[in-house]
Parts: C-alpha cells; structure tokens; sequence
C-alpha cells in the first residue's frame, strides 16, 4: 500500500552532504503495524518524512496506493496527508485556546455530526470521556498526548505516523498512548508506523525495522 | 458541527489579545476622526465668520492703525526722551546743578580770604609808614654828606701848600693863607654836638624803618602769594554748559508731536471723493461709510477678528436686509450711543446676551474701544456686527481717522464693481477685501492646518502599522505551533493565509467600526456641550472624514500585518518546528 524504493535524502550542509536516508526500499502492507528502531540521527524521522510527503526525496520513489508521490503536486500531497494520513509527534501540538474536544476536530476532515460523535468516542476511549472541554494547560502532559493520537485517529486514517510519540512520556503512560494506536490498527482503521528509542512499545508490532546511518538493517 | 478554528473561536478565546489591539486601533480612527472633523469645522467656522464678505467689498485705509499712527507719534516721542535725557544731565551732577552749588560757595571762599586781605592792607600800611619815616631819616644825613665834600676840597687845599712849600720854602706866605683859610674852613666842616646828636638820632632811626620797611614788604609778599593761590580756585569755576543746541531739539521735537497729533485727527485723506465718486460705479447698490471695528473670536484654528460695521442707523436696516438677517433680541445700536448688536453665534461665542458689554475693556484683544453694551441680536444666515458711525467717529480718534467703506455691489457686479473701484482707488492708500481674498486667505490658512493633518495621519498610519504590525508578529511567533501543526497535518498554505487574513481584518474592521461609532458619539457629544454654545459650526456624519480619511489606518495596518505574517506562513517549514524541542 505504502511503498518506498531505493530511496535516499542528502543534507547539503557547507560542503558535506550527510546521507540521512540512504536507498530505502520498503513495503507497509495495509493495516500493519511497523516499528522503526535505530540510534539517534540515524534516518528515522528522515525517512517517516519522506514516507508522508513531508519531504521531497533527493533519490528513488515513494508511492501511496500506486499513485507515485512524484506525480503529486504540493497541493496533492497535502491532501493526501490532510485526509489519508494521521500524525503523532514527540510533542502534543495542541491549539492552546481550543478544548480537547475541539483539538480532536482540528484533524476532522467533515465537520459533521457524526465526526464529532466519532470524537467523542475516541476521547472516551483514550479515557478523557470527562475533559472534553479541558484546555491543554488543564491537561496532563500524557492526557495531552492522548488528545493528539485522537487527533491524528478522528478522520480515520490509512496511515498513522508516528514519531517517537512516548518520548516525553514515562513508560506507563507510553505504554497506552501506544496501545490506543495499536487499537485502532487492531480495530481495522489502518496501518501503523510508529518510530521509537523503547522496543518494548513495539511489542504488538508485525515488523521491528533497525536503522543506521540512513540504511535499513534487518532486525 | 461548527469548526474549531473559525473565526469566531479565535477572537473569543483570545479575547485579551485581540482587544487590546482592535482598543489601539480604535482610538487611532477616533483620533483621526476628530482632528479631521475639528478642521472641517475650523473651515467651516471661517467661512461662516467672514461670510459677511460674500455679498460686500470692504474699502479700508491701507495703512494699519498702529503702523500709521505709531510711527510719527514714537518718532517725536524718541526725539522728545533724547532730549529728556539732554535735560537730565544739564540738570544732573557736573550740570548747572553743581555749578550752582560751586557759585553758592563762592561767598565762603572769599570771606575766607579776608583775613590774608586785611593782613596785607596793614602790612602795605606800615611799609608806607616806614618808607616816609625813611625820607624824613635822610635830610639830616643829605647835610653830613656836603661836609664831606667840602672835606674833600680841603685835601686839595692841603695838597697845593705842600707842593708851594717844596718849591719855596722860605716863603711862609702860603702857609699863613693857608692857615687862616683852614681855621674858618675847620670851624664850618665840624658837626656841633646838636647837630651830631641829631644826626645819631637820624641814622638810628633810619635803620630801624629800614627794617620796618623790608619786613612789611617781606609780609606783603608772603600774603600777596597766599591771595593769588586762594584767588586761582574762584577763578576755577565750571563752565556753565551751553543751552541752545539742548533747547532747539526740544521745541522741534514738540512741534512734530503737534503735527503728527494733528494729522491723526483728519480722517484719511480721498476717502470723501472716493465715497463720492463709488457710488457711480454701475452696478453699486450701496456705499456707506464704515468705522469699522472688531472682536475677538475663537475659531478652533485660533483666534480671528469678527468684523463689525460702523455705519448710519440706515444703514443697518439696509444691510440686514442686504442678507436676509433680522433682530431676533432687542433692537439695532441707537444714533451716537456706545450700542453694538451682533449676531446670536458670536454672541454664544463671546457669552453676552442683550444688556451684556464688549470692547477692550472686556477683551483687551477687541479692536473696538472701551466697552460697548449689546443691545440687539441678529438672526439669520449671516453672522453680522453692527455699531453706529457718529458714536465711532465722533468719540475716537482712531475710528474717526481710519473709517473706510462698504460698497455693496448688485447681484452678479461684484467683480465689475471690485476693479472699478480699484482704478478709483489707483495708488492711493486704500485697499479692497472681497470674498476671493477672503476665502483665498482662510483656506490657504485652513491648507497649512491641512497639510499638519494630513502628515500626522501618515505618521499615525505607519507608527500604527508598524505597532500592531509587530504586535500581531508576536501572536503569529507564539502560534507558531499551531501553524506548524496545521501544515504537517495537511491544511493548505493558502488556506492558512486566508484564516489570518480573514482574522487580522476582522480584528481591523472591529476596530474601525469600533473607532468610527466612538468618534461619532464624542463628536454628538462635544458639538453639544461646546461647538454650539461657542458658535462653532460641525458637521459630525461627514462621511467623508468618517469614511475616507479613516480608512487608510486599517488598511495599512492589515496589508502590513498580512504581508509580513503571509510571509512567513508561506516560508513556513512544519519540519522544523517540529523537530524544535522547546
Ligand atoms: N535540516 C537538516 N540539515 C542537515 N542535516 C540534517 C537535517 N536534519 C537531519 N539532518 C541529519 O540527518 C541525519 C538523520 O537525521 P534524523 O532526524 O532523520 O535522525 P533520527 O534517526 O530521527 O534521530 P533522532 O532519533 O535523534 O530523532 C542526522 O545525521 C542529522 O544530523
Ligand atoms: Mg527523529
């Protein structure tokens, strides 16, 4: 469904070109669920970029249900972001004068009833059935990171990417931020691909990926 | 189901930044408003107060009061000082003053003198004494010395018997003559004891005058030097200073003060023939003889004069009609009564009513003298003053001197009647003022203001722009996240430009509608409690302040925001500001 071939992002900083991605080719089959694993500064963001159309890549192909990202304009690649893609980041990114309710429907493609319902439900389910009106600041900071996966879940994703997203989190509260998304893989919504410093968050995952100086390493 | 970013949520939720900016905003627009309005009604004003012009050509003496009447009078009066001060050091001290002090001391100085006088008197007294005596002493001396003589030729005498008897000694012949001629000879050369007695006498005497003589004159010397040194001071005396050159200046001077008071007294000269020969212009339909006069007014723009019309009793009615004005309090000024009506605007503005006074007295920037008291009120579309001719000229000399004219031209003439009256007038010391130069003089006034206007705007304008241009620079810093956020999730650029513009000119438009709703509540408010009370026209729905001149304010202040903070957004990486760890 969301494939990558041969492909590679350089850095030109001054005169040295750092590789951070480098001739990546890989396959996440609908509804999977892959970890990315690897040392610091070794690609993994890099490549979930790349791999979300966040970037450009300097080298190779990247293609989303057969349609290659190279045919897809700016525009084109928001929208697919905008309506098939979900994001978790380390941090919550949350609109501070908005409710928690009103954070989740940020990533809400239609506005409708139903939608909110939806809201609703994921919000109940992250266990913040009682804060929907909360502001941010009210919140805890893993409260907050919940309010982000029911963001990057609410318009029913393909694809959630997630980057460390129990990095500023303990492990507890690690451990459900990534079950509520590894629930929502379970539940049919879609495929995951959810980088990490802490293996043991990938426990459910169908594919552990190594990473090192931009190469992918079998695990 | 409403979206969260609408507009709506951002300003409710951020009530307390976007307030304070639409706040800064709006008092901005109300500050524009109400200069631009105050300056409308300042023209506006203007026009009103000198609208008496529109429909009168006004033939003043050219000279002003003070440059005509000030210059000869403060020449003599210079010249009189100059010669005051002349006065004041002939006066003074080294003046007549102290001459009269060293002459009222003479007297002393001589009385001190006196004694030396006397002194000499006695001593030239005794030397004549002496110098008699002395005389007297030498008679008997004068006789002693013929015997000497006599004694001398005795010695010859003797001499011949020697040499006779050395020749022949035998012969005792000459011995014997000569011996009997020697023995009577003897007898009348020696002195008896009387005459040597007196002669002793004589000779004592003498030396002792002598010495009398000699130490009188000595003594007159000596007091003869004492005088002739005490004299020298008398004769020192200061010179009394010379008067005439003092004295002429003194009367020239006061004769060129008759003069220029004289010709002060004269009105100026042509104005008779000039009224005479006015009111054969074609298309005149008044001449009138004007004393005319002013007050002193506010007009926002500054204090200006409000001319007032010192004509004839019928002349009054005539121009009241002239501008369909009429007495809406009292009555019009009686003939020779220190009377004036004005029209009911400058009366508010001045704050008299009927039976209130004005002039110097009250105001010490009115033209007119003294104090006048209000006996009308005029009503109608033109703001009006009014006081008799005969009071202004009779009773003063300035008004008697620099009366002028009104000369009302027929409708549809003033332009004919203005260049007719200007060849009359040719290069004589009048000049005209008519509505052309009347209004040319207050907009070119009013342009100035303007211009000061139309640059604080600009600078308003852009210090605004530049202030909440920042400011709403900061907001956008502070929401970075947020726009980072909805970029990486996939909200269009363009669409988040839109969402800030569309939320900046709602902050704007809040603000002018804002601003203009103030401004007109505060212009109702001041028009009110001031502007009409003082006499002062405003027009507070001008829409073309209102709207206009306000606009540029938000619309700079929005392009500005927009085109910084568009610019950012557009340049806007969501990489990085995720990946920035805060
Ligand atoms: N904007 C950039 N300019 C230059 N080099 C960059 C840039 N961003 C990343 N890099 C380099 O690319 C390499 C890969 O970076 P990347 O952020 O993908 O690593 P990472 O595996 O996500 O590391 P971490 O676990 O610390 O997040 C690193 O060597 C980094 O220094
Ligand atoms: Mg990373």
């Amino acid at each position: 469904m969301l494939s990558a071939k041969d492909l590679a992002l350089d850095y030109r900083t001054g005169g040295s070109v750092a590789h951070a991605v480098d001739t990546v080719s890989l396959n996440v089959g609908r509804g999977s669920f892959v970890g990315l694993v690897g040392p610091s500064g070794s690609g993994k963001s890099s490549l979930m970029y790349l791999l979300s159309g966040l970037k450009r890549p300097s080298r190779g192909a990247v293609s989303f249900e057969d349609r290659d990202y190279a045919n897809l304009s700016g525009a084109g690649l928001m929208r697919l972001r905008r309506r098939r893609f979900g994001f978790v980041f380390q941090q919550h990114f949350l609109v501070n004068y908005l409710s928690a309710f009103e954070n989740v429907m940020v990533g809400a493609v239609e506005r409708d009833h139903d939608t909110a319902a939806y809201a609703q439900a994921l919000l109940h389910r992250v266990g913040l059935g009682d804060k929907l009106l909360k502001r941010p600041y009210q919140l805890s900071i893993g409260e907050r990171q919940r309010v982000a996966v029911a963001r990057a879940l609410v318009h029913r994703p393909a694809v959630v990417f997630a980057d460390e997203p129990t990095a500023s989190l303990d492990q507890a509260t690690g451990h459900e931020v990534v079950n509520l998304l590894a629930d929502y893989r379970r539940s049919g919504g879609g495929s995951l691909l959810v980088v990490t410093h802490d293996p043991a968050m990938l426990s459910d995952a169908d594919r552990v990926l190594q990473m090192r100086d931009g190469r992918l390493m079998a695990a | 189901m409403t979206n969260p970013l609408s507009l709506w949520n951002f300003y409710f939720r951020n009530k307390r930044k976007v307030l304070p900016v639409i706040g800064i905003l709006a008092l901005a627009i109300l500050g524009v408003v109400v200069t631009d309005s105050l300056l409308a009604s300042a023209r506006e004003t203007a026009y009103a107060t000198f609208g008496s012009y529109q429909k009168l050509i006004l033939v003043a003496p050219r000279a002003t009061r003070d440059q005509d009447l000030a210059n000869p009078l403060q020449d003599s009066l210079t010249r009189l000082h100059d010669v005051q001060l002349q006065v004041d050091t002939l006066d003074g001290p080294g003046g007549i003053t102290s001459y009269y002090n060293a002459v009222v001391a003479l007297p002393a100085q001589v009385r001190a003198q006196l004694p030396a006088v006397q002194r000499l008197q006695v001593d030239s007294a005794n030397a004549r004494y002496y110098a008699g005596r002395l005389r007297g002493d030498l008679v008997p001396l004068g006789d002693l010395i013929v015997r000497v003589q006599r004694l001398q030729s005795e010695q010859q005498a003797f001499n011949q018997l020697v040499t006779q008897l050395t020749q022949n000694p035998n012969d005792p012949r000459p011995l014997i003559t000569y011996l009997q001629q020697h023995q009577t000879f003897l007898r009348s050369v020696l002195p008896d004891s009387a005459q040597l007695g007196r002669l002793q006498l004589a000779v004592t005497s003498a030396s002792a005058d002598a010495n009398g003589l000699q130490q009188s004159l000595q003594a007159m010397n000596r007091d003869t030097a004492n005088l002739n040194s005490a004299g020298q001071n008398v004769a020192n005396l200061p010179l009394p200073p010379s008067p005439s050159a003092t004295i002429d200046q003194f009367r020239s001077a006061l004769d060129r003060l008759t003069a220029s008071l004289g010709s002060i007294e004269q009105p100026q000269p042509g104005l008779d023939k000039l009224l005479a020969d006015s009111a054969h212009i074609p298309g005149t339909a008044l001449v009138k003889r004007d004393a005319y006069s002013n007050l002193d007014i506010n007009l926002l723009a500054g204090n200006a004069q409000f001319d007032l019309y010192g004509i004839d009793q019928p002349g009054m009615t005539q121009l009241l009609t002239l501008y369909g004005d009429r007495v809406v309090a009292g009555r019009l000024p009686r003939q020779n009564a220190s009377e004036i009506a004005v029209s009911e605007e400058i009366a508010r503005a001045r704050h008299v009513s009927v039976g209130s006074k004005l002039g110097n007295n009250v105001d010490e920037l009115d033209r007119l003298p003294d104090a006048f008291t209000v006996v009308g009120i005029i009503g109608g579309p033109t703001r009006l003053g009014v006081i008799p001719l005969d009071y202004m000229t009779e009773h003063y000399l300035f008004e008697r001197r620099y009366q002028g004219l009104i000369v009302i031209p027929q409708a549809g003439h003033a332009q004919t009647v203005h260049d007719e009256l200007q060849r009359l007038v040719g290069d004589q010391a009048f000049r005209l003022f008519d509505w052309p130069y009347i209004k040319a003089k207050i907009d070119s006034l009013i342009a100035n203001l303007d211009s000061i206007n139309r640059f604080l705007i600009l600078l308003v304008t852009l210090v605004l722009s530049l202030v909440v241009g920042l400011l709403n620079n900061l907001f956008f810093r502070q929401r970075m996240n947020e726009f980072g956020l909805l970029a990486a999730v996939g909200y269009s650029r363009w669409g988040l430009i839109r969402r800030v513009a569309l939320e900046s000119f709602g902050v704007t438009l809040a603000a002018w509608l804002l601003g203009v709703g103030i401004a007109v509540a505060v212009l109702s408010w001041f028009n009110t409690v001031f502007m009409v009370p003082h006499g002062l026209l405003m027009n507070v729905f001008d829409w073309n302040v209102l709207a206009l001149h306000t606009l540029p304010i938000p619309l700079m202040v929005f392009l500005f925001g927009m085109g910084t903070v568009g610019w950012q957004l557009l340049r806007l990486d969501p990489i990085s500001i995720i990946e920035r760890r805060d």
